[in-house]
C-alpha cells in the first residue's frame, strides 16, 4: 500500500488531466460469501436472481441506446453481447436447478457458475478467448451488484472522484461518465483496448499502471495525466498546482471554449484565412460543438469502426455512421480516411501476417489494395453516404503513383456500379491522399497531379524520415518533427500542391504545436488538423499572425541544421509574437 | 441422432460473435444440440456454453443434434461454421 506521495509511470490510454480522490472498485475479489439456506427460501433466491437479471437487462439496454445515441451503432454491438449473455435461458437454468438442489444462496452459485465458464476463457493464450472472458465478467458483476440489493448504477460519485480498478468495460465506462467519475487508473489494457477507445471518445483521461490497483489506498488524493501517462499517489501542494494549471491548458474544457470563437476559420492580423480542422475518431461530445461552429473534419478515422465491431463492419453500418456524419457537418466538409490499418493499429490481431518489420510492411493503403472487397465495400458506404456533397475520400500512407492510381481505379468501379444501380452519389467527391512517407513528398508534384488535395502526416513522415521509432527510449531523441529534414519535405509537399491548384494540409500532431503555427502559415499551408482541444487555443493564435511577416520566419528556419536551432528561432518568434505563456506540449 | 465433426476456421476463433451466431441458429430448432470439444460438452443453444469452449482457430468441434428437426438444424449450423460466420478474410 502507498502511503506518501509517489509518482508512478505508466501508459497514456487517454488523454487529459483529473484531479480528485481514489475510490477503489473492488471487483473480482467481491464479498460473494457461501451460504446454505433454508428449503423454505429457495423460491425466494430464485426470484431474487431473476429480478436482478430483469434489472441488468434493463440497464444495459439503456446504455445500449444512449451508446448507440452518443458514439454509434459500433458500441451497441457490445451491448447486445452482454445482453445475450445475461438471458442466456440454459446456464439461468442451471442456476437455479443448482440453487435448489445444493440449498445455496443465489449470490454464491451464481458466481461461481460465472467462474467455471471465465476460468478456461481467462486460460487461453488467445488475446480474443480471454476478451470474451471480461465480456461475462461484466454482465455477471452487473447481476450481482443488484443480487445483493445496494449499489445503484444511476447514483453519482462524490466530487472528483477517480476511479481505480483491474480493467473496466465499455459498457463500466458509459455509466461512470454519467455518474461524473474524472478519470480512471487502470492495472490493464491496451491504447487500442475497447476500455480505450470509448474512454478517448468520451475524453475521460485514462492512465494504466502495471499491478496499480491493490496498491491505491481508498479515498487517497491522487492525480492522473493521461497525457504523459503517470499518475501522483498523495500530491504535494505543487504537484497539485502545476496540475491545475496544465488540466485548464489541456483539459475538456477548451472544447466548450469553441463556442465562444467569433471567427471561423480564423483570419490572421492581415486577413488571411487559414482553416483549422479537427481530427476525429468516433463521434463523442466534441461533435455538437465542432459542427455547430462548422469547424471541419480534417480526418475522420474510420479504423476505429474497425476497432469497435471487432471486425469489419458491413456496408450498411458504415453507410449509416458516414450519413450520420455527413449530416451533422451540413456546410461544412469532413474527410474520410479509409481504413488505415496494420503496424500499431490490430497488429496483434492473429489473423494479420506476422511481419519482422511491421513499420515497413502491410499497412495503410496496402492491404487495402489486396482485400479488395473490404475496400470497395467502404468506398460505396462513403459514396451512398456523400449526396450532401461535404464528404472526401482520403487514402492513407500512399508510398507511390501506382498505389494512388490502383485506389482511383477501385473507386471508379465503385461509382460505375453505383450508377447501373441508379444509387445516387457525389459525382464529384474528391479523392486525396496521405502523404506520409518521404517517397511520396519527393514524389509530390506527380501525386499532387493525379490527387485533388494533400495532406501531410507528420508523424509517420517524421519518423521514416529520421528511421527513429518515437516509441523506442533509445532513439526517441532522434525523432523531432523540427528537424529540417522533415521541414523541407513538408515545404516542397505545400509548393507542389499549389502548383497544381491542391490544397494541402497537415494533419499529424505537430499541426496542433502553437510554436509551429506561424511556420506552417509563412509555408503556405492551407489547413492545419488537430486534436479537438487544441482548436480554441490555435484559432486565437492565427489571429496575433501576420502572414506576410512570417515569410521571413520560414527562411530562417529553413536554414537551419538542428531540430533543436529550429526550435529556438520559433520560440524566439513565439516571445516576440508578446505570448507571455509558452505552450509545450512537444518534448 | 446425428453427429458431425467440423473444424473453426474463421480467423479470430469462436469469439463473442461467431458465438451469438451460432446459438441464435441452433436455437431455431426444437432439437437439442450439443457441442463436444476435447471432453468438454455444452448445450449449444446457451452462449455461455459455447463461450465457454473457448474454441480458438483451427480448432475441431463434434456438433451432436438430436430431435423432429434434426436434418435440418444439422445442414443450418455445418453451414454457418463453414461460411466461417459470414467473416471476411
Amino acid at each position: 500500500m502507498i502511503t506518501k506521495r509517489k509518482l508512478v509511470k505508466g501508459s497514456a490510454i487517454s488523454g487529459g488531466i483529473a484531479l480528485g480522490y481514489a475510490r477503489v472498485m473492488t471487483r473480482g475479489v467481491p464479498d460473494i460469501v457461501e451460504l446454505v439456506i433454508p428449503a423454505t427460501r429457495v423460491r425466494g433466491e430464485i426470484k431474487a436472481l431473476e429480478e436482478a437479471v430483469e434489472q441488468t437487462v434493463d440497464e444495459l439496454g439503456t446504455l445500449r441506446d444512449t451508446a448507440g445515441k452518443k458514439m454509434g451503432l459500433a458500441v451497441t454491438k457490445i451491448f447486445d453481447a452482454q445482453l445475450m449473455i445475461a438471458t442466456d435461458k440454459e446456464f439461468l437454468k442451471h442456476v437455479k436447478q443448482e440453487i435448489a438442489e445444493q440449498k445455496r444462496n443465489a449470490r454464491s452459485v451464481y458466481h461461481s457458475l460465472v467462474q467455471a465458464t471465465t476460468l478456461p476463457l481467462l486460460g487461453s493464450r488467445d488475446i480474443y478467448m480471454r476478451q470474451m472472458a471480461k465480456d461475462i465478467e461484466a454482465v455477471s458483476s452487473r447481476v450481482l451488484s443488484h443480487l445483493s440489493g445496494y449499489q445503484k448504477s444511476d447514483l453519482r460519485f462524490p466530487p472528483n472522484t477517480i476511479l481505480v480498478g483491474d480493467y473496466f468495460s465499455p459498457g463500466e465506462i458509459l455509466s461512470y461518465r454519467q455518474r461524473k467519475a474524472v478519470g480512471l487508473l487502470v492495472s490493464e489494457g491496451g491504447r487500442n483496448s475497447h476500455m480505450a477507445l470509448i474512454a478517448r471518445a468520451l475524453m475521460l483521461p485514462v492512465v494504466m499502471v502495471r499491478g496499480i490497483w491493490t496498491s491505491v489506498p481508498n479515498h487517497a488524493k491522487i492525480i492522473i495525466d493521461g497525457t504523459e501517462g503517470t499518475a501522483i499517489i498523495y500530491p504535494d501542494e505543487h504537484d497539485w498546482s502545476e496540475h491545475q494549471k496544465k488540466k485548464k491548458r489541456h483539459g475538456p474544457a477548451l472544447i466548450t471554449r469553441i463556442k465562444k470563437l467569433t471567427q471561423i476559420p480564423p483570419v490572421t492580423k492581415d486577413g488571411q484565412s487559414v482553416q483549422i480542422a479537427a481530427n476525429l475518431s468516433l463521434l463523442g461530445p466534441a461533435n455538437e460543438i465542432l459542427s455547430a461552429k462548422k469547424i471541419p473534419v480534417g480526418l475522420y478515422r474510420t479504423e476505429y469502426l474497425y476497432l469497435a465491431h471487432d471486425d469489419f463492419p458491413d456496408e450498411d453500418t458504415q453507410y449509416r455512421y458516414y450519413r450520420r456524419i455527413a449530416e451533422q457537418y451540413v456546410g461544412t466538409s469532413v474527410v474520410i480516411r479509409t481504413f488505415d490499418l496494420g503496424y500499431d493499429k490490430l497488429a496483434s490481431r492473429n489473423f494479420w501476417p506476422k511481419e519482422d518489420n511491421p513499420a515497413l510492411g502491410w499497412r495503410g493503403i496496402r492491404p487495402m489494395l489486396e482485400l479488395t472487397q473490404i475496400f470497395k465495400t467502404q468506398i460505396r458506404a462513403i459514396l451512398r453516404a456523400s449526396t450532401q456533397r461535404n464528404l472526401k475520400i482520403m487514402l492513407p500512407m500512399i508510398s507511390e503513383t501506382r498505389e494512388l492510381l490502383r485506389a482511383r481505379k477501385l473507386i471508379s468501379q465503385v461509382k460505375f456500379s453505383l450508377r447501373k444501380e441508379n444509387i445516387p452519389f457525389d459525382a464529384d467527391i474528391e479523392t486525396g491522399i496521405m502523404v506520409e512517407v518521404p517517397s511520396a513528398a519527393l514524389a509530390a508534384d506527380d501525386l499532387a497531379r493525379k490527387a485533388d488535395f494533400l495532406s501531410i502526416g507528420t508523424n509517420d513522415l517524421t519518423q521514416y524520415t529520421l528511421a527513429a521509432d518515437r516509441m523506442n527510449s533509445k532513439v526517441a531523441h532522434i525523432y523531432n518533427s523540427f528537424h529540417p529534414s522533415v521541414l523541407r519535405l513538408i515545404q516542397q509537399t505545400v509548393d507542389a500542391g499549389h502548383r497544381f491548384n491542391k490544397p494541402v494540409s497537415i494533419c499529424g500532431e505537430v499541426a496542433g504545436d502553437p510554436l509551429a503555427l506561424p511556420l506552417f502559415i509563412g509555408m503556405g499551408v492551407d489547413t492545419l488538423s488537430i486534436n479537438p482541444n487544441r482548436i480554441f487555443d490555435m484559432c486565437r493564435l492565427v489571429g496575433k499572425i501576420d502572414s506576410h511577416l512570417v515569410r521571413h520566419l520560414v527562411g530562417s528556419v529553413m536554414s537551419s541544421s538542428t531540430a533543436q536551432e529550429v526550435t529556438k528561432k520559433l520560440e524566439e518568434y513565439s516571445r516576440a509574437l508578446g505570448k507571455r505563456r509558452t505552450f509545450t506540449i512537444r518534448k | 441422432m446425428l453427429k458431425k465433426s467440423v473444424k473453426i476456421m474463421n480467423k479470430l476463433g469462436l469469439h463473442a460473435r461467431p458465438s451469438a451466431m451460432l446459438v441464435t441458429v441452433a436455437s431455431r430448432f426444437k432439437s437439442e444440440v450439443f457441442f463436444t470439444k476435447a471432453d468438454l460438452r455444452v448445450n449449444g443453444k446457451s452462449i455461455m456454453g459455447v463461450m465457454m469452449l473457448a474454441a480458438e482457430k483451427g480448432s475441431e468441434i463434434t456438433i451432436e443434434v438430436d430431435g423432429a428437426d434434426e436434418v435440418q438444424a444439422m445442414e443450418q449450423i455445418v453451414q454457418v461454421v463453414q461460411s466461417g460466420f459470414g467473416e471476411n478474410d
